[in-house]
């Protein structure tokens, strides 16, 4: 039942990790996410070193990713031109969150960035998206059909650079996408996520997509980025271990199916109800972590830094 | 480690010279290959004393250590509500694997001077280097812990059969997560607190097989292994969703 990964250099029980992958990917084809903020901390729980779980849930996320995007893509719920326009400041990103990962990781402070980033992106988007979808849902039980607010954001509309995106129906400026995918792309590196958890609920209130194509036009930037940032970390940390990748995919691509057949049950405020509660909840797990006393304050690196 | 060696082989001569007791040893086996189900393993020290004296006195000492590396400790402190990692300190040159087996707990056999000297005991490993901007001790002492927590670490005083007066044999555990590369199994014999024999043989452990090959692959084409990775990743993918595929 045991398996020896050649680059973690340790034992894992494999059915655990397709259990893993089954599990992640399951919510990853349910919500179009790509699970990678769940995956990289039960990693780093069941004993794989970080830098490796990092790494290799990059695979995971890919192939999941690319399992859920088919199926979107079959629906055709894709916006290509607003996924190229966001790969573009996200290849960027990509390039300086691999940096700015080697240099937290000198300092010490990898650890405590990636746990208060995670709490804070998790905290405040997890806390939107509930708000959102409880006042949706309210509104649908009093029979209140209309839940559609005034247009805010108005200065997003203001901004230069305008660009049809014939499938999103919208006409908006190139700058919000490029940023957010900058934004992910850095994010990504440093935490091992494709980022979906910023970039769905981002294009649905940020850039006000419609919903049936945020899921879609998510996953095949998130392919995009997470193949490249594999790459990246396989050239310049050698740290991603094809065998855990391989277990993880396995699991991770039938959960991924699995997972759009029980989305596709659910109405979009409770699919957003659902993935607003497991956000938080991973999101006072990680607290809980930074804030509760350590069993042991003092902690042990072997090897290089 | 080099004062370890230095130590051990000033010893071999002055052993030599004295015509005393002397000490044969081996291994159950010098390569242990870790393959794909590898969960850890044991391998059997054995020895016979060479014009054994009294039994009186006498102690033997088995200890396993593995390839050296550098050991970062870290304290947490509580800033602003949130454990925070403040300070730190390093230190070089320790074995990554160290088990000792003996006859009696190794303070009962020789002075902490002797001890230090051949390494002898975690409690006496010296650091070839140690990097810290105040009192390391209670970060050395946190080390030795998480080492032994981790199994990494471990004294077994009392392991060792004699299966005669002078024929000895025990059995070491080599866990799975070990470090790869050389082992030294080092064999003391002790006498009224001084070693008056010793010898160390190498282990090795290292990959095979496809395991061998994947690792070589990662270190020495990252490209194409990142590139197999993500095509991995996508083919899988891909099969996945066609395999799914409701007939619409």
């Amino acid at each position: 039942m045991e398996i020896y990964l050649p680059v973690a250099e340790m034992s894992v029980t494999w059915l655990v990790m397709i259990g893993l992958g089954l599990g992640v990917g399951f919510l990853s084809g349910m919500f179009g996410v790509g699970g990678g903020f769940l995956m990289t901390p039960l990693l780093i729980f069941s004993g794989i070193p970080s830098t490796v779980a990092v790494a290799t849930t990059l695979s995971h996320v890919t192939a999941s990713s690319m399992s859920g995007a088919l199926a979107q893509w079959r629906k055709q719920a894709i916006d290509f031109t607003m996924a190229g326009v966001m790969l573009s400041g996200g290849l960027v990103g990509t390039l300086l969150g691999v940096w700015l990962f080697a240099h937290l990781r000198r300092q010490g402070q990898m650890d405590l960035i990636v746990s208060l980033t995670y709490v804070i992106m998790l905290g405040s988007i997890g806390a939107i998206m509930l708000r959102e979808s409880l006042t949706t849902l309210q509104a649908y039980r009093s029979g209140v059909t209309s839940s559609s607010r005034p247009v805010n954001h108005v200065w997003i509309h203001r901004l230069p650079l305008k660009m049809r995106f014939r499938q999103s129906r919208l006409y908006i400026s190139v700058i919000p996408p490029i940023a957010l995918g900058f934004f992910v792309g850095a994010l990504g590196a440093i935490m091992g996520i494709g980022g979906g958890f910023i970039i769905v609920p981002a294009m649905i209130y940020l850039l006000r997509m419609p919903t049936n194509v945020v899921m879609g036009t998510s996953l095949i930037q998130i392919i995009a980025l997470t193949a490249v940032t594999t790459v990246l970390q396989a050239t310049s940390n050698y740290s991603v271990d094809i065998v855990l990748a391989g277990l993880l995919v396995m699991g991770g691509v039938v959960g991924a199916q699995l997972g759009v057949r029980a989305g596709a049950k659910l109405r979009g405020e409770q699919l957003r109800l659902l993935l607003a509660v497991v956000v938080l909840t991973v999101c006072f797990g990680l607290l809980w972590g930074l804030i509760a006393t350590p069993r042991d304050v003092y902690s042990l690196t072997l090897g290089s830094p | 480690m080099t004062r370890a060696l230095a130590g051990f082989l000033m010893m071999m001569v002055l052993a030599g010279a004295a015509r005393a007791e002397d000490l044969v040893s081996g291994i159950s086996q010098d390569i242990i290959e870790i393959t794909s189900n590898y969960t850890g393993t044991d391998i059997v020290v054995f020895g016979a004393i060479e014009r054994a004296e009294q039994a009186q006195g006498r102690a033997i000492v088995v200890v396993v250590r593995g390839p050296n590396t550098l050991l970062t400790v870290r304290r947490r402190d509580r800033v602003a509500g949130v454990w925070v990692n403040r300070d730190s300190a390093k230190f070089d040159g320790m074995p990554s694997y160290y088990y000792l087996a003996s006859t009696e707990p190794v303070d009962s056999i020789a002075p902490p001077r002797v001890l230090a000297r051949h390494g002898v005991g975690t409690e006496y490993l010296q650091p070839s280097a140690v990097g810290s901007h105040h009192d390391a001790r209670p970060f050395r002492e946190a080390a030795l812990r998480h080492l032994k927590q981790d199994g990494l670490y471990k004294e077994a005083p009392g392991t060792i059969d004699f299966l005669s007066e002078t024929l000895f044999r025990t059995r070491i555990p080599v866990p799975a997560e070990v470090a790869r590369g050389q082992y030294n199994v080092e064999v003391y014999l002790f006498r009224d607190g001084e070693v008056v024999s010793a010898q160390s043989t190498p282990l090795f452990i290292d990959q095979t097989g496809i395991e061998r090959r994947l690792f070589n692959l990662a270190n020495n084409a990252p490209l194409a292994y990142g590139l197999i990775c993500v095509f991995m990743a996508m083919l899988l993918g891909w099969i996945s969703s066609v395999l799914f595929r409701r007939p619409a």
